[in-house]
């Protein structure tokens, strides 16, 4: 237990570390601070230099957790930050539930459940640290903070893009979700695209009262009927290729009806 | 049906009787497209002609529907009335609780004589989160929407491409439209046509 304290502080501050360098350093974390939850609580013309504040706040408590003498009251200090975090994501999920939170670099995303976790592990850790002493580090407290950096990480959205939208990828790549459609079979809305963009129906377009009443398939043709006021409008579009002008069209006195 | 069918294939193809105005080929010409009058409609005014609402119930012929303005409308389908709920469909497709939106000729007595109706249309944008079996997880504006593939209905259509069923070339991470038929009181919606940037 005093080795897995003592590891605390510095997984920690490394995590702070770069959550303050990213808020201080990162130009395009400042530029959309305007959209961050943080614009809410402070007003937007001070979101910048909360912004600021924040991160020299994290910056001081990172240093005094890698610094040495180790005392608890760096633990308490990182906990208060932690809770405050917590505080703050939720306020920011009740008062402005599309901003983003602002916290680990600029994205577009609202705050969800993995941003309470990560803050919540982050408290959970910070109290851990209160009770830490120098301990000498072997390598199954090692694997331990990195796991715990890992689980940081993961659970912060943020970071998506660079691991968990190519792994995605890679799995769709390699499974196929949308399985090609059976050849020969040609969706009503395919053909009615051609239609748009033929000279048949440019010509009877202001004409038609209704959307599409009836379709059937003859003779490699699709026919498409729609009503035009008293009287109907029928095109036939071929079912294969894809030149509009192909397409044509009467407008008929068989009225509307069946 | 089918005796129709064939009327309205043999003025399409060898004039039959009735024709007003057809083509071998090509367009009607500019008399045609010309001869639609204007929506008499001032702007900034209501269209009377226009509804849209939840189906509150069906009654014979009749959708009542709630508005979004809390405004009741008395909708009329009749022979010649397009439905619409993912491609054309039937009256009997019309359930309480679905969305709709409807165009027609407003009745003296305040009903709705229905030329067009679209159940549950909807247009979202959004970022592809993931794609799983038949599935696309959509992120609209940090909410999740579900849209299914619906074989031989949902379509895409790409800047590069012609238009097909074929929706294997969306990627996750990209941005793209949907247009379909949402599913009551669910955050799901069938496909209809998936618009892609590449």
């Amino acid at each position: 237990m005093q080795g897995i304290a003592a590891l605390q502080p510095y997984v920690i501050s490394l995590f702070l570390l770069w959550a303050a360098l990213l808020k201080l350093l990162d130009r395009r974390m400042r530029a959309q601070a305007g959209q961050t939850a943080l614009a809410r609580l402070v007003g937007p013309a001070r979101a910048v230099p909360a912004l600021r504040l924040v991160g020299v706040l994290e910056l001081a408590v990172a240093a005094a957790l890698l610094l040495p003498p180790p005392s608890p009251a760096e633990g308490v200090a990182a906990a208060a930050l932690s809770a405050g975090f917590l505080g703050y994501l939720a306020y920011a999920h009740r008062v402005a539930p599309t901003s983003s939170c602002g916290c680990l670099g600029a994205h577009s995303r609202p705050v969800d459940r993995r941003g309470f976790v990560r803050a919540g592990l982050l408290l959970a850790m910070s109290l851990v640290a209160i009770g830490a002493e120098p301990y000498p580090m072997d390598p199954s407290l090692v694997a331990l903070g990195l796991a715990e950096a890992v689980a940081l990480l993961g659970l912060s959205a943020e970071l998506d893009r660079h691991w968990l939208t190519p792994l995605r990828r890679l799995r769709v790549r390699l499974r196929r979700p949308l399985a090609p459609p059976s050849p020969g079979e040609v969706p009503l809305e395919v053909t009615l695209r051609l239609l748009y963009l033929s000279p048949a129906y440019c010509s009877a377009s202001a004409l038609l009262t209704s959307d599409v009443q009836d379709t059937w398939d003859e003779d490699g043709l699709r026919f498409v009927v729609y009503g035009a006021g008293q009287r109907t409008a029928v095109f036939a579009a071929p079912l294969a290729g894809g030149d509009p002008s192909a397409v044509r069209v009467a407008l008929t006195e068989v009225p509307a009806l069946t | 049906m089918t005796s129709r069918r064939q009327l309205l294939k043999s003025a399409l193809l060898g004039g039959g009787a009735g024709v007003v105005a057809a083509t071998a080929l090509g367009s009607l010409g500019p008399e045609a497209a010309f001869g639609a009058a204007a929506p008499d409609v001032a702007p900034g005014a209501p269209d009377p002609d226009f509804a849209e609402g939840r189906i509150r119930s069906v009654k014979e012929n009749t959708l009542l529907v709630l508005g979004s303005n809390m405004v009741f409308h008395r909708i009329r389908i009749v022979d010649g009335t397009s439905l619409w709920k993912l491609g054309p469909t039937t009256f009997d497709q019309a359930k309480p609780g679905d969305g709709l939106y409807a165009r027609g000729v407003r009745m003296p007595d305040g009903v709705l004589a229905a030329e067009a109706v679209w159940l549950n249309i909807v247009n979202i944008k959004g970022h592809v989160r993931n794609i799983t079996a038949e599935r696309i997880h959509l992120d609209h504006k940090g909410q999740q929407v579900l849209c299914h593939r619906v074989p031989g209905k949902s379509v895409a259509i790409y800047s590069d491409a012609p238009p097909s069923g074929d929706l294997s070339l969306l990627r996750v991470g990209q941005h793209v439209q949907v247009m379909g038929a949402w599913r009551p009181d669910t955050n799901e919606v069938d496909i209809a046509t998936v618009f892609s940037a590449h």
